[in-house]
């Protein structure tokens, strides 16, 4: 009930507000409806609890998350204005800002586990003669995308560990199909996130890197974003929903239980597998000296031409 | 591309091949049971012998177990009639453009040539690369698969329509001409009798091919249905779940072409080819 009422004060302050002013704010006869495109993982967690939690209720905002299969599907989603928000890695965000599309994070959304294990890794054989990550060169290693912040965080784990970051192969296997490429030996490494990160060393795989994690132990992966123009027309709405969506991601930060269990809600991975899986943090704060490690480490591999702008990219 | 013209032979199947006599229906039947059940068996033989590792691909007896638990909940019946959905109606706009389109077109020797080497240029390009352009046009919405579904279903029902009309008897044309029918009398008692079999073939084609541009819109680019419950079960490492979803495409492709046969045997039932069948 409370957030109800409280949904019916803010809409009656706005109706006052509308009727004094005139204002043009185009929401004012209700809750504002946004629309969030989201990849249907555990990263994504927050955005769904906070739904659940009433977060988005709180500042006005009818909430809906609209799953898209892959991440491909989020830039676009943004530009085309089909999404006002979606979930999207730091690195697509460069990438897309070094092509000139102009795009901004409204928040953060996961960050490393800072610890190992962390929630995504390379993964070898059990048997592979790959000890360090400086031993994958001239090897083949899986990513999810090419030139996107698997390939680039790896390849920056070979040069601190003091192989040569260039001399490694890279190709493009889904996370779900990756450990049955790597029982095949169809490639030499896998990189996977979470839950097949688990899975795969349960069956006897080996970690060489948590990449991320040898990056920076405050690395953020992710966030949500949208164009700048959105953001520059709708001020006041970007900074409500800002302000639900970190509440969310506290949240989300010091409730793991809730987190395993509302990934049950959205996605197919079962109990047990949630029950033990590794856990992102979750923050709301970005950390903007290892975003530009990650930035410097993209340009130096190729991942983008020029150094990205944080400024911009940031709220 | 050679199917869709030769498909119009196959429905005046010649007599030998129903010489089996009186007790084919009933063998052949028991046939496609056997078939069914020495798929299975295979399958569950070649995940036991650890030819493929079972966390891959889990055997036939856990997936068709894992389908029977899923056929109890809400949202697996929801994503059927999504799919269902977005298959009827992807069918039924192409199979009335591509029926009307077919008979106009089909009628005029200037239409014909003028809109013959757009449609060959069109028809080939494959409905799977419209993704990009569906999903900018209508995000992941229903409509993105529908505008996929669509344009892979109403080729192959023009196409066949033209060839039906193609197929008009020119002597009986004539008469009809002679006697002084009208444009619309010409369509409702020589045109449309004579390309019937042709548009019946079209919409089986029509409607196996629209079954499939459902499945691939809603796997890739997602907006409901059962592909995205595939792609759902995948990324959640559910793989049992996810081969007893796909299985469940393929029931309903086996249902979706038992309907059509028993639509064209009704249409037809005045026809050569289905008379003979039933006399066998």
């Amino acid at each position: 009930m409370r957030p109800t009422t409280k949904a019916a004060a803010v809409l009656a302050s706005l109706v006052l507000l509308t009727a004094c002013g005139g204002d043009d704010d185009a929401g004012a006869d209700g809750p504002d409806e946004v629309t969030v495109g989201v990849i249907p993982i555990v990263d994504t967690a927050p955005i769904w609890l906070g739904k659940e939690k009433g977060f988005f209720e709180d500042e006005g905002i009818d909430l809906e998350i609209e799953t898209t299969t892959g991440g491909a599907a989020a830039v676009p989603g943004v530009v085309s204005g089909d999404f006002d928000f979606a979930f999207g890695n730091v690195v697509s965000l460069m990438v897309g800002a070094d092509q000139g599309l102009p795009l901004t994070f409204v928040t953060n959304g996961t960050s490393s586990a800072g610890v190992e294990p962390d929630f995504g890794a390379v993964l070898v054989p059990g048997d592979s003669p790959v000890k360090t990550p400086k031993d994958l060169a001239g090897k083949t290693v899986s990513v999810n995308n090419l030139k996107n912040i698997g390939d680039t965080t790896i390849r920056a784990a070979i040069e601190t560990d003091g192989g040569d970051p260039e001399d490694v192969k890279f190709v493009e296997v889904p996370f779900p199909e990756a450990p049955a490429a790597l029982a095949n030996d169809q490639v030499d490494a896998i990189w996977v996130l979470e839950p097949f990160m688990s899975a795969a060393l349960a069956d006897g795989a080996r970690a060489v890197t948590y990449n991320y994690l040898d990056m920076s132990p405050e690395l953020d992966i992710a966030g949500y974003f949208t164009t700048t123009e959105y953001a520059g027309k709708n001020k006041d709405l970007v900074e409500r929903f800002s302000r639900a969506m970190n509440k969310s991601l506290d949240y989300a930060g010091d409730n793991d239980q809730e987190v395993r269990d509302i990934v049950g809600t959205y996605t197919k991975i079962d109990e047990p597998t949630r029950a033990k899986m590794v856990l992102p943090v979750f923050r709301s704060e970005f950390d903007e000296a290892s975003m530009e490690k990650l930035g410097t480490a993209a340009v130096k591999y190729g991942t983008l031409k020029n150094e990205p702008d944080l400024d911009a990219l940031l709220p | 591309m050679t199917s869709v013209t030769a498909s119009p032979s196959a429905d005046t199947p010649a007599p030998p091949r129903r010489a089996g006599g009186r007790g084919a229906p009933l063998s052949s039947a028991a046939l496609g049971l056997l078939g069914i059940v020495g798929f299975l068996v295979t399958w569950e033989l070649v995940v036991r012998s650890g030819l493929v590792e079972e966390r891959f691909l889990p055997t036939a007896s856990t997936v068709l177990g894992e389908l029977r638990s899923l056929a109890g909940t809400s949202d697996f019946w929801a994503s059927v009639r999504e799919t269902v959905t977005t298959w009827a109606i992807g069918l039924a706009i192409s199979a009335a453009a591509g029926v009307a389109l077919g008979l106009v077109i089909g009628q005029s020797r200037f239409l014909r040539r003028a809109t013959n080497s757009t449609i060959e240029f069109l028809r080939p390009i494959p409905s799977v690369a419209l993704i990009p352009l569906a999903s900018l046009l209508y995000g992941t919405s229903m409509q993105s698969t529908l505008l996929l579904v669509l344009y892979a279903s109403f080729w192959q029902v023009l196409i066949q329509v033209l060839y039906g009309v193609g197929d008009v008897d020119p002597v009986a044309s004539d008469t009809a001409r002679s006697y002084g029918l009208g444009w619309a009398a010409r369509v409702r008692y020589l045109v449309w009798p004579s390309a019937l079999p042709y548009v019946m073939t079209g919409l089986r084609l029509g409607a196996a091919v629209a079954l499939i541009l459902t499945i691939t819109g809603e796997l890739i680019i997602g907006g409901g249905g059962l592909g995205t419950a595939i792609a759902l079960a995948n990324s959640g490492g559910a793989t049992a779940q996810m081969y007893a979803l796909i299985l469940m495409t393929g029931f309903i492709g086996v249902a979706i072409n038992l309907v059509a046969r028993l639509v064209e045997r009704r249409a037809l039932r005045w026809h050569v080819s289905v008379r003979r069948e039933e006399v066998a």
